[in-house]
């Protein structure tokens, strides 16, 4: 049922219902003539023509449906347009993706593209440092759980009676708003350099001798969790810092009278008014995790020994480095399926937790 | 007889002057014919003193001013104007400012007297050779010029998409003046010419020169060691030995820990592999036998023969040994270990590009410009025949010659209109021109000297250059181009998804994830026995053969 | 607006009573303000170093070192050298200012489009073939989750047979798609926070759907569309891949500019610092200006 109900004033008549069908067809035979007209000898050196065409044809969809479906095409014409846009550019890539995730490419190759079947598949399943990457992503998908944490008691914090609020909000903004390609280099590279970079300074005069961040498996693992997390927590934290502001006052006022303090009321109230927008806010970053790359790619390569490859960086690497497109497209389009299972799962799943907490 | 003038000169009581005494006093260094000596006022003295070593890195500035006293070749074959409307795409990599950059600047001059406009793609080396493949495999050759290794030549002339060098272009750039190595079949293709070399290279080994003047190393090596002399090492056994013993010392010039040997370890498109090529041609790059790499007749590899396996082996030991390199050398890209860590005086031995010579003495990040020294790559005292698949006794040296240097290259796209394809080729010409080259083998600017004129040593004390720090370093350039034993890299379609899939595996072998050196190189030889199946083995067979002469 | 999101009066505030605690709170936020800002200062500073004042790892300009214009110098935006000619700075300038022009372009179109979508999704229920409301919201959704590797080479095809290659438009397209699904969330989340007796009242009134979106609904939401469209600002300006992929001479944004500035050599720290510091510098000042706008826009959709 539409949460907005409108008594619409639906007038059929013949003329119009004409018209946005006649419409319609007329766009689509001139789509269909362009496409025809690609593959004559007319001179035509690209596709752009059928671009314009395509274009065309979509308004006159759009125009068609208010015409001919009066109010319920106008509501239509709210999703229309996005709908369209999104569909023509991601369809046709999938597709000529699939096509190419179950062939033999190797650009070097003269002979160019070969349907292999079933071969990447099996190809697939032996290799053990994809499924490692992926294990590298299940450690960094957890690590949200600590970012989530973070953002929260950073959110509080802001949230609380403190001087120079401005400067700290945006603050603690900034590190979103910075280029991953120029944090990479900048943190990565340079302040997390092992001589000279201030942070070993800072750890050699605490007392570790030879600091290193990317030399172990696991503290270069770390150091990449470190790294994405200082970019996102800003990102989950202003959202909680969002839900925090718009709790009612009068449910603190109340507790005040109820007498709860401090960490029990946290726990009591504050935490689970916040489930909601937690909810979101991680869901979010686990998308935005999930294609985690830029820093890895420049800042390890995957290394030590692909202990700190994202499934990304790994894909990213088959494909630019060994030209080795067909392989590469298909690990792309496996983890692909992989994600839209889990994501679904899990939007599902907390759909209905929020449904039966609410 | 070159330490005793670095003792000297390192110790700080010898003026230049006087050392240039001592220099020409040793006699030998002297003998040097003087053919060609630049006339006083001639184009190429005035560049050589744009700006003068010792002050500072050049400008964009003085690129441009290089780039305008060079415009003589391009006066005699172009009129004024003869360009006017003609566009350009080119594309190379913005290699640390310094390729493109250094191009937009060198020919600024050139557009303005020919009415030629140039766009640019702009690539980091490492992305380089994607692009290259995916501008072949989907027809997206979006550029008319293209600087290129000599490597590609498989990937791009072998399918047609270069245009033949014109006579013209040939005497205007005086190719007979090329260093030996890097004439034909270099450049070439079925017979066709096609490249304008701008770049030689090869692996030359550079190292501190103070490490082994050091009387305190040498006399903790009488003790430590294995009874042989403190000298600079002529074997990868001895560059080993050393690199061990020095695992816990302190540096004489920096005073912070001393290392060995800097191997590169990080993936870098495919480059990485050259480092370990370095360890390995002297095992494996057998007198009688042009091919190392592949089998010639199978194209089975060789990175998983006892002579691979030795190279990778003595990195292995290094990365057991506490200390032998700097901490996290395992993450350091390679351009960092020549340039942040060596020539800022981290680690005492290097195998690098000639670039890194001239750098040690001009470049603005360089700690190390009067204690460094150069040689060819080191030797090793056995050698593994493939035929008798045996280890032979003997000494043998095998310079590496990575990469075979950078040339600019005129695609297909200009062949049907003369005007641009003469423009483009005018472009290349003024690039790879004697003058110029003299300049950009003198200053940074990531080219080595890659012509006989370049080896004028007279020339480069024009440019403020000591003589005996030029015939050292020009001298381990010139012993490796004409080295009789030298390791040639094929130029074979797909040789850069060869280098990353074993620098891949190397990556994965040096951080503990194999077994042992064996298992490292098996993991290496099963995925390039992949590539060569999914290019087509009996076409890389045939081109492999051909370009080692077979 | 029924719902107070702004709680400015003292009153409203929990009070942190306790003198230790206080102490504590301003020590943490101290901290965390330092560990933010640390890498900016820190890009902004290495600007000014010399080689030799980032071997010796010096970081307060003036004290542990003095500032020099060498990184600027290579980028043409030095004093000395802002008047002669230079490669660099035209090629700065050439990216800076598609970065622009593409960032924000995609931005207000994804806002567009993203924003009536998701209005529609938030008060209508539609029925394409077999997809629903929560089916059409995960088709825009899932487009976010599609990782950039797939789509590589089919674009890289169907941007040549288009010539879209190299071009400002291919880019805003692409971009516009990839930031869509964030500001249908973003927004539908904002939409669903306005009661639709809004706009019933105004459809009383004799407004048609469109009249009373654009007139009622539209200025209610707008801290949300200008927080969505920070954010996608933000991921626009800074995206690497498909800009390095599809671009070669006339469409290149700054981020491959940066990216390109390593090569055999290693780095210039110097002229990297100042390339980054120039290519963040925008998006800090947008940081700075409309943080409140970003935090208030989340807010609306926070409360539901």
């Amino acid at each position: 049922m539409s949460k907005l109900h409108i008594v619409a004033t639906q007038v059929d008549s013949a003329r119009r219902l004409r018209l946005g069908y006649g419409l319609n067809a007329a766009a689509s035979l001139l789509l269909l003539g362009t496409i025809a007209a690609q593959y004559l000898p007319l001179g035509l050196t690209n596709w752009r023509p059928t671009l314009y065409a395509y274009v065309l044809w979509a308004i006159a969809l759009c125009a068609s449906q208010v015409i001919v479906r009066g109010e319920q095409g106008k509501r239509v014409l709210f999703v229309l347009p996005a709908a369209l846009f999104v569909a023509s550019l991601a369809l046709f890539p999938l597709v000529f993706g699939l096509t190419i995730a179950f062939s033999d490419w190797n650009l070097a190759n003269p002979d160019g593209r070969q349907f292999n079947g079933l071969a990447n598949i099996k190809q697939m399943f032996g290799d053990t440092y994809f499924w490692r990457s992926m294990g590298n992503m299940g450690w960094y998908v957890l690590a949200i759980l600590a970012e989530y944490i973070v953002a929260f008691g950073l959110a509080l914090m802001l949230n609380a009676e403190i001087r120079g609020r401005k400067f700290f909000r945006v603050a603690f903004l900034l590190p979103l708003m910075l280029s991953p390609v120029a944090v990479s280099w900048m943190i990565g590279k340079s302040m997390l350099e092992n001589r000279f970079g201030p942070v070993a300074r800072l750890l050699r005069s605490l007392g570790v001798d030879n600091p290193t961040f990317f030399g172990d498996p696991a503290i270069a693992k770390l150091t990449i969790m470190l790294m994405d997390a200082w970019t996102y927590i800003p990102f989950m934290m202003i959202m909680l810092l969002a839900g925090l502001q718009a709790i009612p006052k009068d449910l603190n006022e109340a507790a005040d009278v109820d007498g709860a303090r401090g960490v029990r009321r946290f726990f009591e109230i504050t935490f689970p008014i916040m489930a909601r927008v937690s909810i979101t806010a991680i869901l979010i970053r686990v998308i935005f995790k999930l294609k985690l790359a830029d820093i890895i790619i420049t800042v390890t390569g995957g290394g030590p020994g692909g202990a700190t490859d994202s499934v990304t960086s790994f894909i990213y690497r088959e494909y630019r480095d060994r030209s080795n497109v067909g392989y590469g497209t298909m690990l792309a389009m496996f983890y692909l399926v992989v994600i839209v299972i889990g994501m679904t799962g899990l939007i599902k799943f907390t759909n209905r937790w929020k449904g039966a907490d609410a | 007889m070159k330490t005793d003038i670095y003792k000297a000169m390192t110790s700080g009581r010898m003026s230049r002057r006087t050392m240039l005494r001592g220099a020409a006093a040793t006699g030998a260094l002297a003998a040097m014919p003087k053919f060609a000596l630049a006339q006083a006022g001639s184009v190429r003295e005035q560049i050589l003193q744009i700006p003068g070593v010792g002050n500072g890195a050049p400008t964009e500035a003085d690129w441009r001013k290089v780039g305008a006293l060079c415009l003589g070749q391009t006066k005699a074959n172009v009129a004024p104007g003869e360009f006017a409307g003609v566009e350009l795409t080119f594309m190379g990599t913005n290699n640390q400012n310094l390729h493109n950059v250094l191009f937009r600047a060198f020919l600024s001059s050139w557009e303005e007297y020919t009415g030629a406009k140039i766009n640019w793609i702009d690539l980091a080396q490492g992305d380089y050779n994607a692009r290259l493949q995916q501008s072949i495999a989907t027809g997206t050759v979006d550029f008319d010029l293209l600087e290129m290794g000599a490597p590609f030549e498989g990937d791009t002339a072998g399918r047609g998409l270069l245009d033949e060098m014109p006579e013209w272009v040939k005497d205007a750039i005086d190719m007979d003046d090329l260093v030996d190595y890097l004439k034909a079949p270099v450049g070439t293709w079925d017979g066709k010419t096609y490249r304008v070399t701008v770049d030689g290279d090869c692996h030359t080994f550079s190292y501190r020169t103070d490490y082994y003047d050091n009387a305190d190393f040498a006399q903790a090596w009488a003790k430590e060691g294995d009874g042989s002399d403190w000298s600079v090492p002529k074997t990868w056994e001895q560059v080993n030995a050393y690199s061990k013993f020095l695992a816990g010392k302190d540096d004489p010039l920096t005073g912070l820990p001393a290392h060995g040997f800097l191997d590169p370890m990080k993936s870098w498109g495919g480059f990485s592999f050259y480092f370990l090529e370095d360890r390995a041609t002297a095992y494996a790059k057998h007198p009688d036998d042009p091919a190392w790499l592949f089998d010639p007749e199978t194209m089975k590899p060789r990175v998983n023969n006892p002579a691979f396996v030795q190279a990778i082996q003595d990195v292995l030991d290094l990365i057991a040994t506490p200390g032998a390199y700097p901490a996290d050398q395992i993450n350091a890209d390679p351009g960092t270990t020549a340039f942040q860590q060596f020539l800022a005086g981290t680690g005492s031995m290097l195998t690098w590009w000639g670039d890194v010579g001239s750098s040690a003495r001009t470049s603005d990040s360089s700690v190390v410009g009067d204690v460094v020294g150069f040689d060819i790559l080191p030797g090793a005292n056995r050698v593994y025949n493939s035929k008798t698949q045996e280890w032979e006794e003997r000494y043998n040296e095998s310079p590496n010659m990575a990469y075979l240097g950078w040339g600019i290259y005129v695609t297909s796209r200009v062949s049907g209109d003369e005007l641009k394809r003469k423009a483009a080729w005018s472009a290349a010409a003024h690039l790879g021109g004697k003058d110029i080259s003299l300049w950009t083998s003198a200053y940074p600017s990531g080219y080595q000297p890659y012509r006989k004129s370049h080896f004028n040593y007279d020339e480069w004390e024009i440019a403020g250059y000591d003589r005996a720090f030029v015939e050292d370093f020009l001298g381990s350039n010139l012993d490796s181009y004409n080295h009789p034993n030298a390791a040639v890299e094929p130029r074979i379609p797909g040789i850069f998804q060869y280098y990353s899939a074993a620098e891949d595996e190397l990556a994965k072998g040096f951080a503990g994830q194999y077994e042992s050196a064996q298992a490292i190189g098996d993991a290496i030889a099963e995925a390039w026995e992949k590539i060569t199946d999914q290019i087509g083995r009996d076409s890389q067979i045939a081109l492999y053969r051909a370009s080692l002469g077979l | 607006m029924s719902v107070q999101i702004f709680h400015d009066h003292p009153a409203d505030r929990i009070p942190v009573k306790r003198r230790f605690g206080r102490l504590a709170l301003y020590a943490a936020l101290g901290l965390w303000a330092f560990v933010c800002l640390m890498p900016i200062f820190w890009t902004l500073t290495t600007a000014f170093k010399t080689a030799p004042d980032v071997m010796k790892g010096h970081i307060l300009p003036w004290i542990d070192f003095k500032p020099n214009w060498l990184g600027w110098r290579s980028l043409g935006l030095s004093p000395d050298t802002i008047a002669e000619p230079s490669s660099v700075r035209g090629e700065f300038l050439k990216r800076f200012s598609n970065s622009a022009v593409i960032a924000v372009t995609a931005s207000l179109l994804a806002v567009g489009l993203g924003g009536t979508a998701a209005y529609g999704l938030s008060r209508f229920d539609y029925k394409f073939g077999f997809m629903k409301n929560d089916d059409i919201s995960f088709f825009f959704l899932s487009q976010l989750i599609l990782p950039p590797v797939v789509l590589a080479l089919p674009f890289l095809v169907l941007y040549k047979s288009m010539a879209l290659l190299d071009t400002r438009f291919g880019l805003i397209l692409l971009y516009t798609l990839s930031v869509l699904p964030i500001v249908v969330w973003i927004m539908k989340d904002q939409f669903a926070a306005i009661p639709s007796e809004l706009e019933e009242a105004a459809l009383v009134d004799g407004l048609s759907i469109w009249g009373a979106f654009l007139t009622i609904i539209l200025p209610l939401s707008l801290p949300g569309m200008v927080s969505a469209f920070i954010i996608s600002l933000v991921l626009t300006w800074n995206e690497y891949f498909f800009a390095a992929l599809l671009t070669s001479t006339h469409a290149n944004t700054l981020p491959v500019m940066v990216a390109s500035q390593t090569g055999s050599q290693g780095i210039s720290w110097w002229s990297m610092a100042a390339l980054s510091f120039a290519a963040i510098l925008p998006l800090l000042l947008v940081g700075i200006l409309l943080e409140r706008f970003i935090i208030k826009g989340m807010a609306a959709g926070a409360v539901k």
